[in-house]
């Protein structure tokens, strides 16, 4: 070709070239259209794509708050195809004019090159400079563009150097464990009714004194968003409670100090629990179990069989759903915190169809440690407690009609024990080296824990068969075992034989399970009335506060406060500053 | 003189050892990658029980059209007539109209098969790798549906684009002779 | 709603044997009463094997065809219409991967990852180009290679690059080749295949980004001929080492150079050297001293460049998605007011501690401290020995194309007179015996 380009330099390539020239810049002009038209395409997509997008979802929205009728569905479909439609479509064209812009490019090229080519001059060489120069030149530009390189890279690298990387996780080497110890929890109130659930609290500097009226002796009051008959949980400066309706589910972290509702953590359901249309009783509620926490992390579950799990900075780490459970009156068992899992009570159904499983979930990740079937227990409304017996734990729970004892670490059973029957609802307690079951309406049963296998004929301590409280758990130390029952009456019983030492009516209505704290028995009415009397063998009582509002949920202890849920607000009794260093 | 052509047979000396030098570096190198005997190709594929179906998979694949698509395993399904892959978390009617489904391109296809159980299939040509259905199918329902790189779509690029924006690092290299990562019954 | 009830009914009876645990089923898998058979799930199956045997194959053939038509036959037109052929087969059919460019990182991950192991087509693609380089030059780059073969059919209006800044620009290329090694070598990401601008346009799609970048190295590839061959190629820099030493190479005149001077502008890639002249006697001691200090200076640059390196090394690992996630995982637990991310929820819900992941990207991190020391290290070495050859004096007497640069295209042959002879007498000869 190029001896061609020689010999015709002058004539007939003035022809070639110019139409070759003039087809390269059709041809570039060609592919610079089809280049704006997938430019187009492309915006069109994210742009008016996204717009629509955007409109369909609230228009779904739209449909759910207000409800439907045949002209706003469709409304919907319509744009639902349009979008469908339009997404197939510029799929399509984007593909044809790529290969159009393909074509065009390749023809702008070959024309292009044949217009270099049949354009070409012959090499005309200009007068030789100094070479020598020329090539001294050269060399000594070129080591200047490369120091100039350098010294930029350099510059580059030095910057890199100098501000140092982003913060070093080398750092967090010693974080410490990821749970709390038992210790730890012994001086907070982390589940419902405290450390291994007995209502007892290890503080002596308990305030006796307030009124909801005057304000006197009450800190701060805050209200609570949504109603739950839950219990606060508090760890160091933060309370924990939760509220729900059919259609929400939250968690609420108050600071201990200003009372503040620090944070609102939202739990989502699943569409089954949102078909199903939940027929809960009012006394239950929708979340009517007590949160957990282990130090690091705060757990709740709602009557939906939704459970959720949140850090202390309101994060939630995760959530499940363990399915609608099968509960006659509503799904109220509290939750315990083993280390870093969270144990989990449920019972559900009628004893028959083996339902009922008791769950350790891993904190972090909510994935299951151990699960235990439990055959033949029915629905329950008790909370399972961890207690040391003999220097190790042990996981109690108490149903129709066994009592068991398992092992918090693996999930295996160690006794059981055949006790009460029912409608369980009061949870056990652990007073005097005994495991407390009641059953409502009719008998006390003290288990020793110290057993392996079946121990009904040869553990069980005594039984009090003299009636026994419907709802709140009983409350006791290493002497006597208290029952407060619904109607106000309390009865007072020997822990060593179950013999009744006295019985003194209140004449009050109660839903709050008693506490012991600072040497002093407290029982908290509907009312909002709170009796505070002696731990001993007669009825002394010492005091008599009103809040001024209804109370449903068990209070809380700590270092100098007591904490008491109302039906709308959440009540700080104490002082500002605690007396003991914390 | 006589230094010069010295020079001159140091330098050839000097250059045929290094050009001996680099052709054996060459063969070391094919020996060394060849010993660890990979004789087929290695192709992508999603671990679908790493996956947390974010989306990703729909807009960081180069083909316009994804190469990831849903699929479904008929044998962990359990055929519910409430499909948590297919209606909407919280659907307005449970009909298969366009606002109850959460399909964007409606690509699942609800056949009735007997009371109470549905038929459920994807129609990959409708399918955009979204995801949408596998999260909530995992969530709530048995997992039967995940996503899963295509090979008759994929190209196999040498660095997937979207293994490299996968945030749960599901990605793997698996060798041609085997080329699929199903999800399976037994699975713990 | 009597539907609703059904469902209630049906589901409840349905989650009575249901198990929880992480992703198991649910529902239990039901129990059909009619003849209904459960699909089973159709899988379309990757392209067949044998394909990349052919590949392999193909390669092999265009390469000696290349080494052939450039060394042997001299033709620039065949050479352009093989390069025309890999373009259409390596790039628009295969779609530009794997390409040997980017089989450094698969041979890179291959040494340093015991669970990798690089199929084998791969190292073929990796090292035939090689051998022939040793052989041929660059005859790969000339006519198989579809990147280059992109570049060089878009080259319509050839502009002369100063030395200078082609020097500059070049050194480009040899931090992408230890960037690319580094980061593949640790498990991170192919940045050459990330980067590789043509790729889109072989595919007929990428993301916007890359799409941009490739057009503009085309629209600069009109006029600048082969910008990505010349400044930014990580395989064309060991192609240059490799081709200093062939073998064979490219010369301009088929005998002897009669220094016409006609080929001095006939390299679109500025790969035409001229002959060398006598420097006057105080350029020799200037550059002598030039020479000594530069020296000396080499082994300064590597030990800065290496510690530059490796105090690097906290940017260097965040190229790592582990490190990545390290780093997010500990800004969360520390900053209250820190969202989470797709990352890092996904890592929660494994359940693994977190101190777990913190030794292993401290790990990560520990690779890349020698990892990022070497990286300096080649680049001071890079910078140090760049500055050196450009102080050396060159003797030549011919005007030659440039081993390193020479990209084998075969431009330059119609310039030369003697190759004129050559193609006449070729001519006569046939005239005369035919």
């Amino acid at each position: 070709m190029t001896d061609t380009v020689k010999e015709t330099s002058n004539s007939g390539t003035g022809v070639a070239c110019r139409t070759a020239s003039m087809t390269a810049k059709v041809a570039g002009f060609f592919s610079i259209v089809f280049l704006g038209l997938l430019v187009a395409n492309f915006i069109g997509t994210s742009v008016i794509g996204l717009r629509r997008e955007n409109q369909l979802t609230e228009m779904k929205i739209q449909l759910q708050a207000e409800g439907g009728s045949e002209e706003k569905l469709a409304e919907i479909r319509e744009l639902d195809v349009q979008i469908r439609h339009d997404r197939l479509w510029r799929l399509a064209f984007a593909r044809k004019s790529s290969f159009a812009l393909l074509g065009s490019v390749v023809l702008f090229v070959i024309a292009g090159k044949l217009a270099s080519v049949l354009g070409q001059q012959p090499p005309r060489p200009q007068h030789a400079p100094d070479v020598g120069a020329e090539q001294i030149g050269e060399a000594r530009r070129s080591r200047w563009g490369v120091t100039a390189g350098m010294v930029v890279l350099a510059a580059t690298m030095g910057a890199g150097i100098y501000f140092g990387g982003p913060p070093d996780f080398a750092q967090a080497k010693e974080t410490g464990p990821s749970y709390a110890s038992m210790e730890e929890k012994r001086e907070q109130w982390h589940r419902f009714r405290g450390p291994g659930g007995g209502g007892i609290s290890v503080f002596a500097n308990i305030p006796m004194q307030w009124d909801g009226e005057t304000g006197q002796g009450i800190l701060w009051k805050t209200p609570v968003p949504l109603l739950g008959h839950n219990s606060p949980v508090v760890w160091k400066e933060r309370i924990f409670l939760s509220g729900a309706t059919e259609a929400k589910r939250e968690v609420y972290c108050f600071d201990a100090t200003s009372g503040k509702l620090l944070w609102t953590g939202d739990v989502p359901t699943t569409p089954a629990v949102a078909e199903a249309e939940m027929d809960v009783m009012e006394d239950t509620g929708y979340s009517a179990s007590t949160l957990a926490t282990d130090g690091r992390r705060v757990y709740a579950i709602f009557v939906t069989g939704d459970i959720a799990a949140f850090d202390f900075n309101g994060r939630r780490l995760w959530h499940k759903n363990l399915g609608i459970p099968d509960s006659a009156y509503g799904y109220a068992s509290s939750l315990e915190t083993y280390q870093d899992r969270v144990i989990i009570q449920y019972d559900q159904g009628d004893g028959t169809e083996g339902k009922s499983r008791l769950y350790a979930l891993d904190g972090r990740s909510g994935q299951v440690v151990w699960q235990t079937p439990r055959e033949e227990v029915p629905n329950s409304w008790t909370s399972p407690i961890i207690v040391d017996v003999e220097g190790k734990p042990q996981l109690i729970t108490v149903t129709d009609p066994w009592t068991l004892g398992y092992n918090p670490e693996d999930g295996k059973e160690i006794w059981r024990a055949e006790s009460v029957t029912g409608d369980v609802a009061p949870s056990p307690i652990y007073a005097g080296g005994l495991i407390m079951a009641v059953e409502p309406y009719s008998q006390m049963v003290a288990v020793r824990p110290t057993g392996q296998g079946d121990v009904t004929e040869t553990h069980i301590a005594w039984r009090m068969e003299e009636g026994a409280p419907d709802i709140c758990c009983p409350v006791g130390n290493d002497k006597y075992v208290y029952l407060l029952d619904g109607s106000g009456l309390l009865l007072c019983c020997d822990v060593t034989n179950g013999e009744i030492v006295y019985e003194h009516d209140l004449r009050d209505n109660f839903m709050a399970s008693p506490s012991i704290a600072a040497g002093k028995l407290f029982l908290l009415s509907e009312e909002g009335v709170m009796y505070i009397a002696e731990v001993g063998p007669e009825y002394k009582e010492v005091g008599k506060c009103e809040l001024g509002e209804r109370c449903h949920a068990s209070p809380a202890f700590v270092d100098g406060r007591i904490y008491i849920r109302g039906t709308e607000h959440l009540y700080c009794i104490g002082q500002a500053t605690s007396e003991a260093a914390k | 003189m006589a230094d010069r052509s010295d020079d001159v047979t140091r330098r050839r000396l000097l250059r045929d050892g290094l050009w001996g030098a680099c052709l054996a570096g060459v063969g070391g190198v094919v020996g060394f990658a060849a010993q660890k005997g990979r004789k087929t190709d290695l192709l992508w594929q999603i671990d679908p029980y790493k996956c947390i179906a974010c989306g990703n998979c729909a807009t960081h694949c180069v083909l316009e059209d994804s190469a990831v698509k849903c699929m479904h395993v008929h044998a962990i399904c359990g055929y519910c007539r409430i499909c948590f892959g297919f209606f909407d978390p919280e659907p307005f009617e449970l009909t298969e109209g366009a606002e109850n489904q959460i399909c964007p391109t409606g690509a699942i296809e609800r056949k009735f098969v007997e009371d109470p159980y549905y038929e459920y299939n994807i129609d990959e040509s409708l399918c955009n790798g979204c995801g949408k259905c596998v999260k909530t199918c995992n969530a709530f329902g048995n997992g039967s549906l995940f996503l899963q790189v295509q090979h008759d779509r994929c190209v196999n690029c040498n660095q997937c684009a979207i293994a490299a924006a996968c945030p749960s690092q599901a990605f793997q290299r698996v060798p041609a002779d085997n080329p699929y990562l199903l999800k399976s019954v037994d699975h713990a | 709603m009597l539907h609703v009830r059904e469902i209630f009914v049906v589901l409840v009876a349905m989650l009575a044997l249901s198990v929880v645990a992480s992703g198991l089923e649910r529902f239990p898998p039901p129990e059909f009463e009619t003849d209904y058979v459960r699909p089973t799930t159709t899988v379309p199956h990757p392209r067949q094997d044998v394909w990349e045997y052919i590949d392999a194959g193909v390669l092999l053939a265009a390469l000696g065809l290349a080494a052939y038509l450039v060394l042997r036959r001299r033709s620039r037109n065949a050479t352009f219409v093989l390069m025309v052929f890999s373009l259409a087969y390596f790039g628009f059919f295969r779609k530009g991967c794997v390409c040997s460019i980017g089989a450094i990182q698969n041979i890179a991950l291959t040494a340093f990852d015991p669970s990798y192991a690089v199929p084998i087509t791969v190292v073929i693609f990796f090292a035939l180009p090689l051998v022939f380089t040793l052989f041929f030059g660059r005859v790969f780059c000339g006519a198989v290679c579809p990147l280059g073969a992109i570049q060089d059919a878009v080259l319509i209006h050839p502009v002369k690059v100063p030395r200078w800044l082609e020097n500059g620009l070049r050194s480009i290329a040899y931090l992408y080749l230890g960037a690319g090694v580094l980061l593949a070598a640790t498990g991170c990401m192919f940045i050459i295949c990330r980067y590789d601008p043509f790729v889109g346009f072989f595919r007929l799609g990428a993301n916007w980004n890359l799409l941009v970048l490739g057009g503009c190295l085309l629209l600069i590839g009109l006029f600048v001929g082969r910008p990505y061959c010349r400044f930014l190629c990580p395989y064309g820099v060991i192609l240059r080492q490799f081709s200093r030493l062939s073998r064979w190479r490219v010369s301009i005149t088929p005998t002897e150079c009669i220094q016409c001077r006609l080929c001095e502008d006939a390299c679109p890639f500025g790969a035409i050297r001229k002959p060398t002249e006598k420097w006057p006697a105080s350029e020799y001691k200037v550059a002598k001293r030039r020479l000594t200090c530069l020296l000396v200076l080499l082994p300064i640059l590597v030990g800065a460049g290496g510690w530059a390196g490796h105090e690097l090394r906290p940017w260097l690992a965040q190229a790592h998605p582990q490190v990545r996630l390290a780093q997010r995982i500990y800004l969360e637990e520390n900053d209250p007011a820190a969202g989470t991310t797709d990352a890092s929820d996904a890592f929660r819900a494994t359940g693994r501690p977190n101190a777990e992941l913190y030794a292993e990207a401290a790990q990560i991190r520990g690779r890349f401290a020698i990892g990022g020391a070497l990286l300096g290290g080649f680049i001071g070495l890079v910078i140090g020995g760049k500055l050196l050859s450009l102080s050396v004096k060159r003797r030549r007497t011919d005007y030659e194309a440039d081993p390193a640069s020479c990209v084998a295209c075969g431009r330059c042959y119609a310039y030369c007179p003697k190759e004129h002879e050559r193609l006449t007498q070729k001519k006569t000869t046939a005239v005369a015996h035919g």
